[in-house]
């Protein structure tokens, strides 16, 4: 009991301290800015989730620190294709079995150098369940993976846990030499390769793990990595205000331009523009709302606007939510009393496009208008449809948000959509960080609609459907499961085509629009900006700033 | 004509001794403040945003409670001739909202003065009048509050309430818990001068017990300075809930509150100043008044101020 309070109230002190450092941060402290030569390029992010381990960052404030730590198999270039990073070649002949062959040449950051055994490692220890990683589904397509992960005679919120599992590592892994290993898939995918560049797909050093096979404690706040920057200091989730990286000066493609990056925690994006705009900081991928509409004129050609990969949603948990989370007709009607065309022009001064499918316009498989009437603002018809399906019994709709992503005004703005519309309450609840609403929805205790998004982990429509949709999938908060969706997913994966393929994902994708348990809101616009103490920003559709290649200015 | 002026005097003199009679501290403090015109000012101010608060429909033709009063498409329009101090970022009418936004800071303001002046008076005449360990006790914990800064302390208990449950009611008890010590200072060194008057002593050789003597003869000669502080803390506390509601923690929308409202217009104030310049003129107009108000009764109960 003590150590609940005593961690609330200092969560309470650092509330404070960033409110009242809110206020002064229009001050415009630019003293300390002079020496650009010994200070950090400063980037700002959300807290991450969880700690600093790829195979168990799904969120954008981890991946975004992770992806400077660590390199991956595959890349993906300006066009979205994959290709080859530390892998030499992928190739199969039956899209079953899959040969992987690495390049010489990349160390991890202590030394040692990046071998096939480091991948089989890490996929292991990600693909056993117990371990809990976040990013565990994505490896549901290689052979092994159920006996890694037996299901839980009861489902997740039943009494009973699951039973031991038989397996500790995928039978389908198998390393054959310090450069190669091969991969058995449980059915053709040939999207397999594409994926490779994804997170979830990381290596992981011997030093990572102890004696016992499991990550070290010290791993998490302080890991190895084999990518351009390396940890200048332990991170303590929770405590630490940022997390400090510098250059891997060993790296194989070279050294980043750049010799420190500090990531600073943010809980308000309106708070870190203002340190932007101080010159306190450097770079923000995302602009909250409300300044969009003055960031073109102040920061002129260090306002960055381009198409990104992001969806938003509203996402109920259509298992464990409360009535109307679980009823589809009630989540259409809601879905049809939001005038998406008005919140995206107003709240988002035009910064963001109506959302008519849930596979994003920037990748192959977008279909205009697939969502169709569902997604169409026609209050008369959703309170009809409200009405008839015993929505006249729904009291409160809730819709939770997080605070520190610049959400309150539009989410506001969708709150008053229904109020109007379904003649209904709405509760709009913030959450102060990311991190809390994801362990709440992880846990299944977010009854009503929640504020969820997506950008995509590698350029491919299925991303938009497996991890979300499928039934256990890694970010299916919504607890969604449909047996014809996930079977239409496997013969997408195994058409021999991608045209052919793309048909059945589309068929899947049509299912998941019928069923609305993420209503799509809208399509992300990446609205970054920059300080004048760095130049050459690139944000790619992954929402990734190219730190490799920041210059100082 | 010497003789007639001399007469005069004293009939009017008379005149005016009679119409004071029984003369008490309180019927000389309100023929003080009715000609005072700083309490004149601020109590019609006071009287109309009671009303307001109360019944804000004579006030507004829209009721800013209702979602459908708000158009987006509206949103940031400026001011026009429907709406007289514009739109705010959700496109609800900015003169309605200020004028429903009354009712939290009122409520907060008086229940928050009245129950600091009924906990902090009530301890504050114990603690003065037994002295002793009941002094000790009170006083020791009086201080112990006293040392947390009020918007602080406020902000620290209601973030750790959270904010989903946090609301007008929990802003009240916040700033009660903290700003009671004040009044029970105020209250006890009062009622310690006031325990030493001859009055009191005669009471007791009367065989009038400690509630009698406490009730009937120290509180109403030591309750002065409570009124005083009270009502000059009704426009702090005022602000002080604009303050919390501002930084997030205090009262949570679907309520209107001034603050919130600053709050909520501050990212945009370039683009779009009504929603952020009306309620805090509003805002200002009100801690004045109570302000005006306090300082009258000031100056009407303590004349050595003077």
């Amino acid at each position: 009991m003590r150590v609940t309070r005593g961690v609330k109230l200092a969560a309470g002190t650092a509330l404070l301290a960033l409110a009242v450092a809110a206020c002064g941060g229009g001050g415009g402290d630019s003293k300390e800015s002079g020496s650009a030569g010994a200070q950090p390029v400063r980037v700002q992010i959300a807290e991450p989730q969880n700690d600093l381990i790829p195979g168990n960052t799904a969120e954008t404030s981890g991946s975004e620190v992770v992806s400077a730590l660590f390199i991956g198999l595959m890349s993906y270039d300006d066009n979205k294709k994959p290709v080859n990073r530390i892998a030499e070649s992928i190739e199969s002949t039956d899209q079953v079995n899959w040969t992987i062959k690495i390049k010489d040449g990349y160390t991890w950051h202590d030394g040692t150098p990046v071998t096939a055994q480091n991948f089989v490692d890490a996929w292991n220890f990600t693909a056993y369940g117990p371990n809990l990683q976040q990013n565990n589904y994505f490896y549901s397509v290689v052979k092994g993976y159920d006996e890694m992960n037996p299901a839980d005679p009861d489902g997740e919120e039943g009494p009973k846990e699951a039973p031991e599992p038989s397996a500790k590592t995928l039978s389908g892994l198998n390393v054959v030499d310090d450069k190669t290993f091969t991969v058995e898939l449980t059915h053709p995918f040939s999207g397999f390769p594409t994926m490779l560049g994804y997170v979830a797909f990381y290596p992981l050093p011997k030093a990572a793990f102890g004696a016992d096979g499991k990550l070290t404690a010290d791993y998490g706040a302080n890991p190895i990595g084999n990518g351009p920057f390396k940890m200048s200091k332990p991170y303590k989730r929770g405590t630490d205000q940022t997390i400090d990286l510098a250059r891997n000066d060993s790296f194989k493609e070279g050294q980043a331009k750049v010799d420190a990056v500090q990531f600073k925690i943010y809980t308000d994006l309106n708070t870190a523009y203002n340190d932007l705009r101080a010159g306190n900081l450097d770079i923000m991928d995302q602009l909250p709302a409300e300044a969009i509409g003055g960031a073109k004129a102040e920061f002129g050609d260090r306002y960055i606007e381009q198409p990104s990969s992001g969806v938003g949603w509203i996402g109920f948990n259509v298992k464990t939510g409360a009535s109307y989370s679980k009823n589809p007709e009630l989540r259409k009607a809601i879905s049809m009393s939001i005038d998406r065309k008005t919140i995206t022009e107003t709240v988002f001064s035009g910064t963001r496009v109506p959302a008519d499918d849930q596979i994003s316009p920037v990748v192959a498989g977008y279909r205009k208008g697939a969502c169709g009437e569902a997604c169409t603002y026609d209050p008369a018809k959703a309170k009809e449809l409200w009405d008839a399906n015993g929505g006249k019994d729904v009291k409160t709709i809730n819709l939770n948000y997080n605070a520190d992503g610049g959400h309150k005004e539009w989410i506001e703005a969708l709150a008053n959509n229904l109020r109007t519309n379904l003649q209904v309450e709405v509760q709009a609840k913030p959450y102060e960080k990311f991190a809390d609403i994801l362990n709440d929805l992880e846990k299944g205790k977010v009854p009503g609609g929640f504020r969820m998004a997506w950008i995509m982990d590698y350029p491919s429509p299925e991303n938009y459907l497996r991890p979300i949709f499928a039934t256990g999938g890694s970010s299916n908060y919504v607890k969604y499961s449909n047996k014809e969706f996930d079977e239409l997913l496997k013969k997408g994966d195994s058409a021999a085509t991608f045209d052919e393929g793309l048909k059945y994902y589309q068929q899947a994708d049509d299912i998941a629009l019928r069923d609305l348990a993420y209503v799509p809101i809208y399509f992300y616009t990446t609205n970054g900006a920059y300080s004048t103490h760095v130049k050459n920003i690139k944000i790619d559709p992954f929402e990734h700033i190219d730190l490799f290649n920041v210059e100082r200015a | 004509m010497t003789n007639a002026t001399v007469t005069q005097e004293p009939a009017k003199h008379a005149k005016r001794v009679k119409a004071k009679k029984p003369a008490s501290l309180w019927s000389d403090a309100w023929y003080d403040l009715r000609r005072n015109k700083i309490f004149l000012i601020g109590s019609a101010l006071v009287l109309i945003l009671i009303l307001m608060a109360a019944f804000p429909s004579l006030f507004s033709p829209i009721d800013a409670t209702k979602a459908a009063t708000c158009d987006l498409a509206q949103a940031r329009k400026g001011i026009t001739s429907e709406h007289w101090f514009g739109t705010d970022n959700l496109g609800c009418d900015t003169y309605s909202r200020v004028i429903y936004g009354a009712r939290v800071s009122i409520i907060v303001g008086i229940a928050t003065g009245v129950i600091t002046a009924v906990i902090g008076g009530g301890l504050g005449l114990l603690a003065g009048f037994y002295g002793r360990w009941t002094d000790v006790v009170l006083s020791r914990l009086a201080e112990m509050f006293f040392a947390i800064p009020v918007i602080l302390g406020a902000l620290l208990i209601l973030a750790m309430i959270g904010r989903d449950k946090a609301g007008a009611w929990f802003v009240v008890m916040a700033l009660a818990i903290l700003a009671w010590p004040m009044i029970l200072r105020i209250m006890r060194a009062s009622v310690i001068s006031a325990k030493s008057q001859d009055y009191v002593t005669a009471a007791r050789a009367l065989g009038a017990g400690p509630g009698r003597i406490m009730i009937r003869h120290i509180l109403p000669n030591a309750i002065t300075p409570v009124i005083v502080t009270a009502t000059l803390n009704l426009g702090v506390f005022i602000a002080a809930e604009a303050g919390l509601s501002f930084l997030g923690v205090g009262v949570q929308p679907p309520e209107i509150s001034w603050g919130l409202m600053i709050g909520d217009a501050r990212n945009r104030f370039l683009e779009a100043p009504e929603p952020l310049i009306f309620p805090a003129v509003f805002l200002s107009i009100t801690v004045l008044a109570f302000v005006m108000l306090g300082d009258a009764v000031r100056d009407a109960l303590d004349p050595k101020l003077r």
